[in-house]
C-alpha cells in the first residue's frame, strides 16, 4: 500500500462520485420541473420551449427586478405583445432581486453567458462601456431615434459618440405641499412657494410645537433630497463638466445652497432633524403623508402614488422645485434605468430589436399609465399625461413630471472619476456636522475628485 | 455574575430552588429582549400597508389581517421552493457534517508531516472574503457547465470547509487520548476509531455542525441566486426576494414570509437539541 | 505524548510513515477541494491584485500600483480599516463573553429550557435584509422600541445610526443579539466536562461561581479559541450591516460605518477596479493572518486540550 496507489484510489473514487452527481442532480431538477408544472402559472417557460422547436426563433433572455406583484404582471402583457407581434423572436422573462441581479449579470459577462437583455442604471452606462461590459449597439438603431427620448436621459446612454444604451424610465423631483395645513396655517392653499426664501417663510408659519417637540415641521431640505441636489438647483449643473473631463464641485452660488440649507437646519437642531430623518428614512412611513410635513420634494412618481394608496385624506399641489431666486431656474435632478444588452450576448441585433419595442411610445405609455412612472420616450409620456386610465388628480401630478423634465438634469458618473461621490460626500458630512465651512468642503471635495481623477489616467 | 455568590444558604434545597427562580426571572428577561424585535417582525406581518406606513408605528397591531400570509404563499411557488431548498440544505448537512468530521479527525488525532502547515493553510482559506473569488469561482463552474444546476452548491460541501473542520478539531481534541489508545492495543483502525469511538462522543458537536449547516444552506441566498437561472430551481431566500422592491417593498410579505421560512429551523433545533443532553452521560461515564 | 510514541524500538520509522499516510487520506477530501476549487481562484485574485482588472475586459500587469495607491492615495483605506478595528475589537470580546454567559445560563437544570435555548438561538437563524431593516426601526431614535425602552428608564437614547459616534455601537449591539450562534457552541462543549467533576467539587464544598472557573471555564477554552479565531476573521469582514443599513450603502454619516469589506465591494462592483479590491483583500488577509498566528501561538498558554497535543 504506497501513497500513490491511495491517492489513484481515491481520485477515481471521487471521479465516479462526480458523475453520479451530477447525473442525480440534473434529474432532480428536471423532476420537480414536471412534478410542479400543472400547480403553477410559470411565465416565460414553458411556452418558450415549445416555440424553440420551429428553429428560427430566437429565444431572447430578458433580465428585470420588477418581480413585485404590481410590476411584473405590467412588463409580461409588454413582453406578451412583443412576441405577438411577430414571429421572429421570443421574449423570455427573467426577474431577479434588485441589487444583486447587476452582481449577477457581471458574473455572467465575465463568464461569456450574458443574458440578452438587461434592465440596468442609467448613471453607470459610460462605466460599462469603457469596461467592456456592454454592447455597442449604435450599428442597430435607427436614423432619428435621438429625438425621441429626453435629451438628459439619451446622452446618459452615449459614451464617446456611441450608443450602449437607450433610456427605459426616469424620475424627477418636484413639490408637494399640504393644502389643508396651508389654510390652517393662514396661507394660500393654491399659491406654492417658488423661491427659496418663499419655502423658508411659509414653512416658518406651518411649523407646529408642542413643548419641545415638534408636532409638524413645514419643511425640510434635506428630507426627499439632499444638499447636493440644492447645489445643482442653485448652480443650474451637475459635478462633472464632460467636456473638460473635470469636477465642478466649487463655485459660488454652491456655496450659498450648502449653507443655505445648514442654517435652515440649525433652527431645528440635529437632534431634530436626526429623529425626523431616523423615523421616516427607512422607507415604510412618509411624513407627508403621515401629515407630520407641510411641504416636500420628492419624486412624481413615489409620492404621489403613496398619496394615492395610503394617503386618501391627504388635499394636496404639486409645483415644480422651488428656484433659488426668481429667473434663477428650477433645475432639478433625476435618474433612471435603461435597457442595455450586456457583452457577450448572442444575437444583439434581435435584442436591440426588443429594445426598441420596450423604449417605443405603446410600450412606455403603457408602463407609464400602468405604473404610474416616468418613461424615457417623450411620445409615450406625453400621451401617458391625457390617458383616461388615470384620475384627474393623477393626470395633473403627471403632466407636470413631463413638464418639469425640461429642468431636470442627470449625473451620470464620470468615467475618470465613477465613484466621485464617495470623495465629496464626505466632505459635505463634516460641514453638516460643523468641522469645516462649505468653501472648505467644496474645495477639498474638488481637489479630491481632481486627484482621483487623475489618479485613474 | 451574581448568582453564583447565594451560598450563605443552608440547605442544598432552598439553594437550588432560589437559585433556579432567580436563573429563570432572568432568562424571562432575557427572552422578552431577544424576542421583541420577532414580535415587530410579526406585527409587521398582519398589518396592512397602511398601517405600516402610519406614524408613529404602532406596537399591537390595530387590524389583523391573517389572510396576508395566504398572500405570501401565492405570490411565488413557495411550495416547489420548499421542496428545492429541502433538497440542497439535506445535501449540505450530509456532507458537511460527514466530511468534515472526517478531515478534522485527521487534524486532530493523527500526527503527519506538514499538519502544522496545512491546518495553517485552512486556516487561511476563511481569510479572504468571499466576494473577491466570487467571480473566478462562477467562471471557473460556467468553463465546467455547472450553471443552472445545484452542483455548484453540493459539490463543494464534500470536501470540507475551514470553520466545521476547526470547530471538530477543537472538539475532538478535548476527548482523552486514552480511550483511543486502548482501542489501538485491540487492533483498531483509525477509521474504526472515528466512526466508533469519536464520533459517538462528539454527538453535541457534530449536531452543531449539522444545525450550523441546516442554517447557512437554507438561508443562503446569493450562491442559489448566481448559480440558478430557471425559476424551477430557485429556493426560499431567492423567492422571498420578490417582496423586495426598488421603491416599494411589500413589508407584510417580506416578514410573513421570512417567518415562515424561519419555522422549519426553529422545529429542526427543538427537535436536534436532544444530543446537548445525550452527549453529556456518554462523556461524564468514560472518564469515570 | 512525544516519547510514548518513540518507544517501541524497531519499527519507529514505518509505523510513523504509516500514520502519517493514514493523516492524509483523511484529509484529503479537504486537500482534493482546495487543490480543485479552492487553490485557483485565490491564486488568481493574488495575480490580479497586481494588474488592473475590471472582471470583463482588461488585465494588464501594473506591479505595486494598486498597493502604493492604497497606502498613500486612498483616504477611505484608512479610514475603512480604522472602523473595521474598533468594530472586532468591541465585538469580538463582547460576543464572546456574552455567549459563555449565556450559555452557562443555558446549561442548568430548569424547566423550560428547551424553550429558552430555542428562543435565545432564534435571532442567530434570522438572515437577510429583512432583520437589518428591522433594526433600523428599532434603533430609530424617536419611535424606535430601543430608545423607548430606554426612555422608560429614564435615559435619553442617542441617534444611533444617524450619529456617527453611535453607528458603530448600534452594529456591535446588533451583533450580540445574534450571540445565540456561538451559544450553541459553549453549550455543545459543556456537554462534554464530566458531571462527576461538578459533583467531587460540590463534596468539596466549591460555591457555582468557583466551580465555573475551575471546572467549566478550563474544559471549554478550546472553543473559547476558536470562538475568537473565527470571530476576528468574520469581525473584519463585516459588511452586510453597513451595506444595508446606511443610505445605498455609503458608509453612513461621516462615514463611520465604511468598514473595510464595504469600501472592497464598492472599489470591485461599483467601479470595476477589482484589481485594486483584490489587493486590498490581500491587505486584509494578512492582517488577519498575523493576529491569527499570534493567537495560535498564544493559545498553548491557557488553551486546555483534555486529549493532548
Amino acid at each position: 500500500m504506497n501513497l500513490k496507489k491511495v491517492l489513484l484510489v481515491f481520485l477515481l473514487l471521487l471521479a465516479m462520485f462526480l458523475v453520479a452527481c451530477s447525473g442525480d442532480s440534473g434529474e432532480e431538477a428536471g423532476g420537480t420541473d414536471t412534478g410542479e408544472d400543472s400547480g403553477n402559472e410559470e411565465t416565460g417557460s414553458d411556452d418558450g420551449g415549445e416555440e424553440a422547436d420551429s428553429g428560427e426563433v430566437v429565444e431572447l433572455d430578458f433580465w428585470t427586478f420588477w418581480g413585485s406583484e404590481t410590476r411584473k404582471p405590467i412588463i409580461e402583457k409588454i413582453i406578451e405583445d412583443f412576441n405577438n407581434s411577430q414571429d421572429e423572436i421570443h421574449v423570455k422573462h427573467t426577474h431577479l432581486p434588485w441589487g444583486d441581479i447587476w452582481t449577477k449579470n457581471l458574473a455572467a459577462v465575465a463568464a461569456g453567458d450574458p443574458p440578452d437583455v438587461i434592465i440596468n442604471d442609467i448613471n453607470s452606462v459610460k462605466q460599462r462601456a469603457v469596461n467592456n461590459q456592454v454592447e455597442n449597439i449604435t450599428q442597430y438603431l435607427d436614423d432619428g431615434m435621438e429625438s425621441e427620448y429626453y435629451p438628459e436621459l439619451w446622452n446618459a446612454g452615449v459614451y464617446e459618440d456611441e450608443v450602449y444604451a437607450l433610456p427605459f424610465n426616469t424620475d424627477t423631483r418636484i413639490l408637494y405641499w399640504n393644502k389643508d395645513m396651508f389654510e390652517e396655517a393662514g396661507l394660500d392653499p393654491d399659491q406654492p412657494p417658488t423661491t427659496w426664501a418663499e419655502v423658508e417663510e411659509y414653512a416658518q408659519q406651518l411649523d407646529e410645537k408642542n413643548g419641545d417637540r415638534f408636532n409638524t415641521i413645514g419643511f425640510l431640505p434635506n428630507y426627499g433630497i439632499g444638499q447636493d441636489v440644492w447645489m445643482m438647483n442653485a448652480t443650474g449643473h451637475g459635478f462633472w463638466d464632460f467636456e473638460a473631463g473635470e469636477p465642478t464641485l466649487y463655485n459660488e452660488k454652491a456655496v450659498e445652497a450648502l449653507n443655505w440649507v445648514r442654517d435652515y437646519e440649525s433652527r431645528y437642531g440635529l437632534n431634530v432633524i436626526q429623529g425626523f430623518e431616523a423615523d421616516f428614512g427607512n422607507q415604510q412611513s412618509n411624513p407627508f403623508v403621515a401629515g407630520k410635513l407641510g411641504m416636500a420634494i420628492h419624486t412624481p412618481t413615489g409620492l404621489y402614488t403613496q398619496l394615492r394608496d395610503y394617503g386618501q385624506d391627504v388635499d394636496f399641489g404639486v409645483a415644480p422645485t422651488p428656484e433659488m431666486e426668481e429667473g434663477n431656474g428650477h433645475t432639478t435632478w433625476g435618474g433612471g434605468f435603461v435597457a442595455e444588452v450586456p457583452y457577450g450576448a448572442k444575437d444583439p441585433e434581435a435584442s436591440v430589436e426588443f429594445i426598441k419595442y420596450l423604449t417605443g411610445p405603446e410600450a412606455q405609455e403603457y408602463w407609464a399609465v400602468m405604473n404610474f412612472d416616468n418613461v424615457a420616450n417623450i411620445a409615450g409620456a406625453e400621451a401617458a399625461a391625457q390617458s383616461d386610465e388615470l384620475t384627474e388628480k393623477g393626470q395633473e401630478v403627471y403632466q407636470l413630471a413631463v413638464d418639469n423634465m425640461e429642468h431636470t438634469i442627470l449625473t451620470p458618473f464620470p468615467v475618470e472619476a465613477p465613484d466621485m461621490m464617495s470623495l465629496v460626500d464626505p466632505e459635505l458630512e463634516k460641514f453638516r456636522l460643523g468641522e469645516q465651512s462649505a468653501e472648505e468642503a467644496l474645495q477639498n471635495a474638488q481637489e479630491a475628485v481632481k486627484d482621483l481623477a487623475e489618479s485613474t489616467e | 455574575m451574581g448568582i453564583f455568590n447565594k451560598n450563605y444558604y443552608e440547605s442544598v434545597k432552598v439553594q437550588k430552588r432560589i437559585s433556579n427562580s432567580i436563573i429563570l426571572i432572568l432568562l424571562l428577561l432575557g427572552s422578552i429582549l431577544l424576542l421583541s424585535p420577532i414580535w415587530w417582525m410579526f406585527a409587521t406581518s398582519v398589518k396592512n400597508m397602511q398601517e405600516i406606513m402610519t406614524y408613529p408605528p404602532t406596537f399591537w397591531p390595530n387590524e389583523w389581517n391573517w389572510s396576508n400570509y395566504a398572500d405570501t404563499l401565492e405570490a411565488a411557488p413557495f411550495i416547489r421552493y420548499t421542496f428545492n431548498t429541502l433538497f440542497l440544505t439535506g445535501f449540505a448537512v450530509f456532507a458537511n457534517t460527514l466530511s468534515n468530521s472526517f478531515i478534522a479527525y485527521g487534524f486532530a488525532k493523527i500526527r503527519f508531516k506538514g499538519r502544522e502547515v496545512l491546518f495553517a493553510i485552512l486556516l487561511a482559506t476563511m481569510m479572504l472574503p468571499a466576494f473577491v473569488t466570487m467571480i473566478p469561482h462562477y467562471v471557473m463552474f460556467a468553463k465546467l457547465g455547472w450553471l443552472n444546476t445545484y452542483l455548484p452548491l453540493i459539490i463543494p460541501q464534500f470536501f470540507g470547509g475551514a470553520f466545521f473542520v476547526f470547530l471538530l478539531r477543537q472538539f475532538f481534541r478535548t476527548i482523552p487520548n486514552e480511550l483511543m489508545e486502548a482501542a489501538k492495543i485491540d487492533g483498531a483502525s483509525h477509521l474504526y476509531i472515528w466512526a466508533r469511538i469519536i464520533l459517538p462522543l462528539s454527538k453535541p458537536a457534530i449536531a452543531t455542525v449539522a444545525i450550523f449547516t441546516f442554517n447557512g444552506a437554507w438561508n443562503d441566498f446569493i450562491g442559489p441566486l448566481l448559480y440558478l437561472n430557471d425559476e424551477s430551481l430557485y429556493t426560499l431566500q431567492i423567492g422571498l426576494q420578490v417582496f423586495k422592491g426598488q421603491v416599494s417593498t411589500q413589508w407584510n410579505y417580506l416578514m410573513a414570509g421570512s417567518l415562515m421560512v424561519l419555522l422549519p429551523v426553529i422545529i429542526l433545533f427543538f427537535i436536534f437539541q436532544r444530543y446537548f443532553i445525550e452527549g453529556m452521560n456518554l462523556t461524564a461515564g468514560s472518564k469515570g | 505524548m512525544d516519547k510514548k510514541k518513540m518507544l517501541p524500538k524497531k519499527r519507529v520509522l514505518t509505523l510513523e510513515q504509516k500514520e502519517g499516510l493514514q493523516g492524509y487520506i483523511f484529509i484529503s477530501p479537504w486537500l482534493f477541494g482546495l487543490v480543485t476549487f479552492m487553490a485557483g481562484p485565490l491564486l488568481f485574485s493574488l495575480f490580479a491584485s497586481f494588474t488592473n482588472y475590471n472582471i470583463t475586459s482588461r488585465m494588464d500587469f501594473i506591479g505595486l500600483d494598486n498597493y502604493i495607491r492604497m497606502f498613500t492615495n486612498d483616504s477611505l483605506f484608512w479610514i475603512s480599516l480604522g472602523n473595521t478595528l474598533y468594530f472586532v475589537a468591541f465585538s469580538v470580546p463582547l460576543t464572546t463573553i456574552g455567549a459563555v454567559l449565556i450559555s452557562v445560563l443555558m446549561n442548568q437544570k430548569v424547566p423550560g429550557m428547551r424553550i429558552f435555548r430555542t428562543i435565545y438561538y432564534l435571532p442567530a437563524v434570522l438572515s437577510g435584509v429583512g432583520v437589518y431593516l428591522l433594526w433600523m426601526q428599532l434603533l430609530s431614535p424617536n419611535t424606535g422600541l430601543i430608545n423607548t425602552i430606554l426612555s422608560w428608564v429614564g435615559i435619553q437614547g442617542p441617534a444611533w445610526l444617524f450619529d456617527p459616534n453611535w453607528t458603530k455601537p448600534a452594529i456591535i449591539f446588533m451583533s450580540l443579539w445574534k450571540v445565540g450562534g456561538s451559544m450553541l457552541l459553549y453549550l455543545a462543549s459543556m456537554q462534554g466536562v464530566p458531571q462527576s467533576l461538578y459533583e467531587a467539587a460540590e463534596m468539596d464544598g466549591a460555591n457555582p461561581f468557583r466551580r465555573f472557573w475551575h471546572i467549566t471555564l478550563p474544559m471549554i477554552t478550546p472553543i473559547i479559541f476558536f470562538d475568537v479565531v473565527t470571530s476576528t476573521i468574520g469581525g473584519f469582514q463585516v459588511f452586510q450591516e453597513a451595506y444595508v443599513m446606511t443610505e445605498s450603502g455609503d458608509g453612513g454619516p461621516a462615514n463611520s460605518l465604511v468598514f473595510f469589506n464595504l469600501h472592497m465591494w464598492n472599489k470591485a462592483f461599483e467601479v470595476f477596479d477589482m484589481g485594486y479590491a483584490m489587493g486590498m483583500s490581500w491587505v486584509l488577509f494578512v492582517i488577519i493572518f498575523i493576529l491569527t498566528f499570534i493567537n495560535l501561538k498564544l493559545a498553548p498558554r491557557w488553551v486546555h486540550y483534555e486529549g493532548g497535543k
